[in-house]
Protein backbone atom coordinates (compact mmCIF):
# COMPACT_ATOMS: atom_id res chain seq x y z
CA UNK A 1 0.00 0.00 0.00
CA UNK A 2 2.88 2.41 0.82
CA UNK A 3 4.57 1.29 -2.34
CA UNK A 4 1.11 2.92 -4.33
CA UNK A 5 1.26 6.24 -2.44
CA UNK A 6 4.94 6.76 -3.24
CA UNK A 7 4.51 6.18 -7.10
CA UNK A 8 1.56 8.27 -7.29
CA UNK A 9 3.98 11.09 -5.05
CA UNK A 10 6.35 10.76 -6.98
CA UNK A 11 4.92 10.23 -10.29
CA UNK A 12 2.63 13.37 -9.67
CA UNK A 13 6.18 15.10 -8.83
CA UNK A 14 8.22 13.59 -11.94
CA UNK A 15 4.74 14.77 -14.12
CA UNK A 16 4.64 17.92 -13.20
CA UNK A 17 8.01 18.87 -13.92
CA UNK A 18 7.27 17.22 -17.74
CA UNK A 19 4.68 19.51 -17.51
CA UNK A 20 6.02 22.82 -16.43
CA UNK A 21 8.86 22.03 -19.24
CA UNK A 22 6.29 21.39 -21.91
CA UNK A 23 4.39 23.83 -21.44
CA UNK A 24 7.22 26.47 -21.55
CA UNK A 25 8.74 25.13 -24.68
CA UNK A 26 5.40 24.85 -26.18
CA UNK A 27 4.95 28.80 -25.27
CA UNK A 28 8.34 29.56 -26.78
CA UNK A 29 7.70 27.81 -30.13
CA UNK A 30 4.74 29.75 -30.44
CA UNK A 31 6.08 33.20 -29.12
CA UNK A 32 8.50 32.30 -32.20
CA UNK A 33 6.46 31.76 -34.80
CA UNK A 34 4.31 34.78 -33.94
CA UNK A 35 7.64 36.58 -33.86
CA UNK A 36 8.61 35.16 -37.70
CA UNK A 37 4.84 35.49 -38.32
CA UNK A 38 5.13 39.63 -38.08
CA UNK A 39 8.66 40.04 -39.29
CA UNK A 40 7.62 38.37 -42.97
CA UNK A 41 5.58 41.48 -43.27
CA UNK A 42 2.03 42.22 -44.04
CA UNK A 43 0.56 42.40 -40.04
CA UNK A 44 -0.76 45.77 -39.58
CA UNK A 45 0.08 47.34 -36.05
CA UNK A 46 2.18 47.55 -33.41
CA UNK A 47 4.81 44.05 -33.23
CA UNK A 48 4.48 43.44 -28.94
CA UNK A 49 0.76 44.27 -29.41
CA UNK A 50 0.67 41.69 -32.36
CA UNK A 51 2.75 38.71 -30.31
CA UNK A 52 0.86 39.41 -26.59
CA UNK A 53 -2.80 38.90 -28.51
CA UNK A 54 -1.45 36.09 -30.46
CA UNK A 55 -0.31 34.49 -26.86
CA UNK A 56 -3.49 35.26 -24.90
CA UNK A 57 -5.12 33.48 -27.75
CA UNK A 58 -2.80 30.47 -27.33
CA UNK A 59 -3.36 30.43 -23.54
CA UNK A 60 -7.52 29.82 -24.18
CA UNK A 61 -6.42 27.50 -27.49
CA UNK A 62 -7.08 23.53 -27.46
CA UNK A 63 -2.77 22.90 -28.31
CA UNK A 64 -2.51 24.58 -24.62
CA UNK A 65 -5.04 22.19 -22.63
CA UNK A 66 -3.78 19.45 -24.77
CA UNK A 67 -0.36 19.38 -22.76
CA UNK A 68 -2.63 18.14 -19.71
CA UNK A 69 -2.06 14.41 -22.05
CA UNK A 70 1.05 14.55 -19.91
CA UNK A 71 -1.12 13.54 -16.78
CA UNK A 72 -3.34 11.38 -18.27
CA UNK A 73 -1.51 9.63 -20.91
CA UNK A 74 1.28 7.92 -18.09
CA UNK A 75 -1.85 6.96 -15.96
CA UNK A 76 -4.03 5.23 -18.66
CA UNK A 77 -0.83 3.42 -19.48
CA UNK A 78 -0.61 2.35 -15.95
CA UNK A 79 -3.96 1.42 -15.52
CA UNK A 80 -3.45 -0.56 -19.19
CA UNK A 81 -0.56 -2.36 -17.81
CA UNK A 82 -2.16 -3.76 -14.27
CA UNK A 83 -5.49 -5.17 -16.50
CA UNK A 84 -3.10 -6.84 -19.00
CA UNK A 85 -0.58 -8.15 -16.66
CA UNK A 86 -3.20 -9.50 -13.62
CA UNK A 87 -6.37 -9.76 -14.91
CA UNK A 88 -6.02 -11.45 -18.58
CA UNK B 1 44.14 9.16 -27.41
CA UNK B 2 40.88 11.48 -26.88
CA UNK B 3 39.35 9.80 -30.00
CA UNK B 4 40.08 6.65 -28.23
CA UNK B 5 38.58 7.68 -24.72
CA UNK B 6 35.45 9.11 -26.51
CA UNK B 7 34.76 6.04 -28.34
CA UNK B 8 35.30 4.51 -25.12
CA UNK B 9 32.71 6.23 -23.41
CA UNK B 10 30.41 6.10 -26.14
CA UNK B 11 30.48 2.30 -26.45
CA UNK B 12 30.24 1.90 -22.89
CA UNK B 13 27.29 4.12 -22.93
CA UNK B 14 25.48 2.30 -25.52
CA UNK B 15 26.22 -1.24 -23.58
CA UNK B 16 24.69 -0.09 -20.81
CA UNK B 17 20.86 1.70 -22.20
CA UNK B 18 20.94 -1.57 -24.62
CA UNK B 19 21.45 -3.92 -21.72
CA UNK B 20 19.02 -1.77 -19.08
CA UNK B 21 16.81 -2.00 -22.63
CA UNK B 22 17.37 -5.93 -23.18
CA UNK B 23 16.84 -6.47 -19.49
CA UNK B 24 13.47 -4.37 -18.79
CA UNK B 25 11.34 -4.99 -22.11
CA UNK B 26 9.54 -7.98 -22.14
CA UNK B 27 10.48 -11.06 -24.21
CA UNK B 28 8.62 -14.16 -24.90
CA UNK B 29 10.07 -17.61 -25.02
CA UNK B 30 7.64 -20.77 -26.30
CA UNK B 31 8.35 -23.62 -23.91
CA UNK B 32 6.72 -26.48 -22.24
CA UNK B 33 6.31 -25.99 -18.29
CA UNK B 34 7.72 -29.16 -16.44
CA UNK B 35 7.27 -28.12 -12.61
CA UNK B 36 6.47 -25.13 -10.15
CA UNK B 37 7.41 -24.89 -6.89
CA UNK B 38 8.34 -22.49 -4.19
CA UNK B 39 11.97 -22.37 -2.73
CA UNK B 40 13.47 -21.16 0.37
CA UNK B 41 16.04 -18.29 -1.62
CA UNK B 42 18.60 -16.55 -0.06
CA UNK B 43 19.47 -13.46 -2.05
CA UNK B 44 22.28 -12.13 -1.62
CA UNK B 45 24.12 -8.79 -1.93
CA UNK B 46 25.65 -9.31 -5.46
CA UNK B 47 22.26 -11.06 -7.03
CA UNK B 48 19.07 -8.35 -5.02
CA UNK B 49 19.15 -5.90 -7.97
CA UNK B 50 17.23 -9.22 -10.15
CA UNK B 51 14.72 -10.15 -7.29
CA UNK B 52 12.02 -8.02 -5.78
CA UNK B 53 12.03 -5.92 -2.67
CA UNK B 54 10.67 -8.00 -0.24
CA UNK B 55 7.79 -6.09 0.87
CA UNK B 56 6.32 -7.18 -2.44
CA UNK B 57 7.43 -10.77 -2.29
CA UNK B 58 6.48 -13.40 -0.58
CA UNK B 59 7.79 -12.86 2.80
CA UNK B 60 9.15 -10.71 5.83
CA UNK B 61 12.99 -11.72 5.72
CA UNK B 62 14.94 -9.38 3.84
CA UNK B 63 17.77 -12.04 2.87
CA UNK B 64 16.10 -15.52 2.68
CA UNK B 65 12.60 -15.87 1.60
CA UNK B 66 9.83 -17.66 0.01
CA UNK B 67 10.28 -17.60 -3.96
CA UNK B 68 7.89 -19.15 -6.64
CA UNK B 69 9.77 -20.84 -9.04
CA UNK B 70 8.76 -22.23 -12.78
CA UNK B 71 10.51 -24.63 -14.54
CA UNK B 72 10.37 -25.12 -17.92
CA UNK B 73 11.66 -26.80 -21.36
CA UNK B 74 12.17 -25.41 -24.88
CA UNK B 75 11.47 -27.28 -28.10
CA UNK B 76 15.21 -28.61 -28.86
CA UNK B 77 15.56 -30.05 -24.49
CA UNK B 78 17.46 -26.93 -23.22
CA UNK B 79 16.07 -25.71 -19.93
CA UNK B 80 14.62 -22.40 -18.39
CA UNK B 81 14.01 -21.15 -14.86
CA UNK B 82 11.25 -18.63 -14.29
CA UNK B 83 10.97 -16.98 -10.87
CA UNK B 84 7.68 -15.69 -10.09
CA UNK B 85 8.10 -12.62 -7.67
CA UNK B 86 5.56 -9.76 -7.54
CA UNK B 87 7.13 -6.45 -9.04
CA UNK B 88 5.81 -3.80 -7.13
CA UNK B 89 5.08 -0.62 -7.74
CA UNK B 90 8.09 1.81 -9.48
CA UNK B 91 10.63 -0.68 -10.95
CA UNK B 92 10.20 -2.39 -13.83
CA UNK B 93 6.98 -1.36 -14.15
CA UNK B 94 4.88 -4.20 -14.70
CA UNK B 95 2.77 -3.46 -11.47
CA UNK B 96 2.48 -6.76 -11.09
CA UNK B 97 0.78 -8.24 -8.10
CA UNK B 98 -0.62 -11.83 -9.10
CA UNK B 99 2.44 -13.84 -8.81
CA UNK B 100 0.00 -16.84 -6.99
CA UNK B 101 -2.61 -16.57 -9.53
CA UNK B 102 0.11 -16.70 -12.66
CA UNK B 103 1.58 -19.63 -10.31
CA UNK B 104 -1.40 -21.56 -10.46
CA UNK B 105 -2.02 -20.76 -14.29
CA UNK B 106 1.54 -22.74 -14.65
CA UNK B 107 0.81 -25.47 -13.01
CA UNK B 108 -2.31 -25.94 -14.74
CA UNK B 109 -0.26 -25.86 -18.33
CA UNK B 110 2.27 -28.67 -17.09
CA UNK B 111 2.91 -31.00 -19.59
CA UNK B 112 4.39 -33.83 -20.40
CA UNK B 113 7.58 -34.29 -23.07
CA UNK B 114 5.28 -37.07 -24.72
CA UNK B 115 2.39 -34.94 -24.56
CA UNK B 116 3.41 -31.35 -25.03
CA UNK B 117 1.22 -28.41 -24.21
CA UNK B 118 3.13 -25.35 -25.60
CA UNK B 119 3.31 -22.18 -23.58
CA UNK B 120 3.98 -18.91 -24.03
CA UNK B 121 5.78 -17.05 -21.03
CA UNK B 122 6.11 -13.62 -20.91
CA UNK B 123 9.05 -12.25 -18.83
CA UNK B 124 11.87 -9.89 -18.20
CA UNK B 125 15.39 -10.64 -16.95
CA UNK B 126 17.90 -12.60 -17.48
CA UNK B 127 18.76 -16.21 -16.45
CA UNK B 128 22.77 -15.91 -15.21
CA UNK B 129 23.74 -19.32 -13.32
CA UNK B 130 26.72 -17.81 -11.56
CA UNK B 131 24.88 -15.23 -9.91
CA UNK B 132 21.42 -17.67 -9.67
CA UNK B 133 19.11 -14.39 -10.94
CA UNK B 134 16.06 -15.53 -13.00
CA UNK B 135 14.25 -14.03 -15.35
CA UNK B 136 10.46 -12.80 -13.84
CA UNK B 137 7.70 -14.35 -15.47
CA UNK B 138 4.71 -11.80 -15.90
CA UNK B 139 1.99 -14.12 -17.86
CA UNK B 140 1.33 -17.55 -19.14
CA UNK B 141 -0.62 -18.15 -22.38
CA UNK B 142 -1.19 -21.42 -24.01
CA UNK B 143 -0.25 -21.39 -28.06
CA UNK B 144 -0.69 -23.66 -30.56
CA UNK B 145 2.97 -25.21 -30.86
CA UNK B 146 6.62 -24.43 -30.85
CA UNK B 147 6.85 -22.24 -33.82
CA UNK B 148 4.20 -19.30 -33.23
CA UNK B 149 5.08 -16.34 -34.24
CA UNK B 150 4.69 -13.29 -31.66
CA UNK B 151 4.94 -9.98 -32.50
CA UNK B 152 6.95 -7.47 -29.86
CA UNK B 153 4.10 -4.96 -29.71
CA UNK B 154 4.89 -3.83 -26.21
CA UNK B 155 8.41 -3.58 -27.57
CA UNK B 156 7.59 -1.54 -30.69
CA UNK B 157 5.26 0.92 -28.87
CA UNK B 158 7.76 1.54 -26.19
CA UNK B 159 10.89 1.76 -28.18
CA UNK B 160 9.07 4.27 -30.20
CA UNK B 161 7.70 6.07 -27.55
CA UNK B 162 10.95 6.41 -25.96
CA UNK B 163 12.73 8.15 -29.17
CA UNK B 164 9.60 10.36 -29.52
CA UNK B 165 10.73 11.34 -25.70
CA UNK B 166 14.81 11.60 -27.06
CA UNK B 167 14.21 13.62 -29.89
CA UNK B 168 11.65 16.50 -28.06
CA UNK B 169 13.97 16.66 -25.41
CA UNK B 170 16.44 17.19 -27.69
CA UNK B 171 13.95 19.92 -29.60
CA UNK B 172 13.30 21.86 -26.05
CA UNK B 173 16.77 21.89 -25.29
CA UNK B 174 17.42 23.67 -28.54
CA UNK B 175 14.97 25.72 -28.09
CA UNK B 176 16.10 26.55 -24.57
CA UNK B 177 19.77 27.64 -26.07
CA UNK B 178 18.31 29.42 -29.26
CA UNK B 179 15.71 31.49 -27.17
CA UNK B 180 17.17 31.73 -23.85
CA UNK B 181 21.02 30.98 -23.75
CA UNK B 182 22.29 32.75 -26.69
CA UNK B 183 20.50 36.38 -26.13
CA UNK B 184 21.68 36.03 -23.02
CA UNK B 185 25.20 35.25 -23.80
CA UNK B 186 24.62 38.31 -26.98
CA UNK B 187 23.52 40.40 -23.90
CA UNK B 188 26.63 39.90 -21.57
CA UNK B 189 29.04 40.47 -24.32
CA UNK B 190 27.68 44.06 -25.44
CA UNK B 191 27.21 45.04 -21.72
CA UNK B 192 31.20 43.81 -21.12
CA UNK B 193 31.67 46.16 -23.83
CA UNK B 194 29.93 48.92 -22.56
CA UNK B 195 31.97 48.26 -19.36
CA UNK B 196 35.30 48.22 -20.68
CA UNK B 197 35.02 51.03 -22.49
CA UNK B 198 33.36 53.27 -19.56
CA UNK B 199 35.81 51.88 -16.82
CA UNK B 200 38.80 52.28 -18.90
CA UNK B 201 41.75 49.94 -19.17
CA UNK B 202 42.99 49.63 -15.96
CA UNK B 203 39.52 48.86 -14.08
CA UNK B 204 38.95 46.43 -16.72
CA UNK B 205 41.87 44.01 -16.65
CA UNK B 206 41.30 44.51 -12.72
CA UNK B 207 37.52 43.07 -13.07
CA UNK B 208 38.47 39.82 -15.19
CA UNK B 209 36.78 36.56 -14.55
CA UNK B 210 34.54 38.36 -12.15
CA UNK B 211 33.54 41.39 -13.99
CA UNK B 212 32.33 38.82 -16.30
CA UNK B 213 29.96 36.63 -14.01
CA UNK B 214 28.92 40.13 -12.77
CA UNK B 215 28.14 41.79 -16.19
CA UNK B 216 26.38 38.09 -17.06
CA UNK B 217 24.23 38.65 -13.55
CA UNK B 218 23.16 41.67 -14.35
CA UNK B 219 21.43 40.59 -17.34
CA UNK B 220 19.22 38.92 -15.02
CA UNK B 221 18.27 41.97 -13.11
CA UNK B 222 15.38 43.76 -13.87
CA UNK B 223 14.68 45.80 -16.96
CA UNK B 224 12.95 48.46 -17.81
CA UNK B 225 9.43 47.20 -19.83
CA UNK B 226 9.54 47.83 -23.61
Amino acid sequence: MIAIIRLVVFGFLGLSVLYILISLYSQSVRRESLEKKFDAGGIEGERDAYITEGMIAYQKGLRRQLIWLVYIVPMGVIAVTVYLVNYQ
Amino acid sequence: MWTYAKWTFRVLLILLIGGFLHYTLPQHDIVRITNTYNRLTTVGSENSWAYSVPDTGTAESTTTRDIRFIDAAFEDNSVIVYRNEDTGWVWPPYFKYDSSNLQAEAGNLKSAQAAPKWVSVTHYGWRFPFLSIYPNAVSVKEVAGPDVRIIPWVNIVVLIALALGVFMLRRMWQQFWERTVEPAVAEVGQTWDGVEASAGAAAGSAKGMFGRIGAWLATWRGKPKK
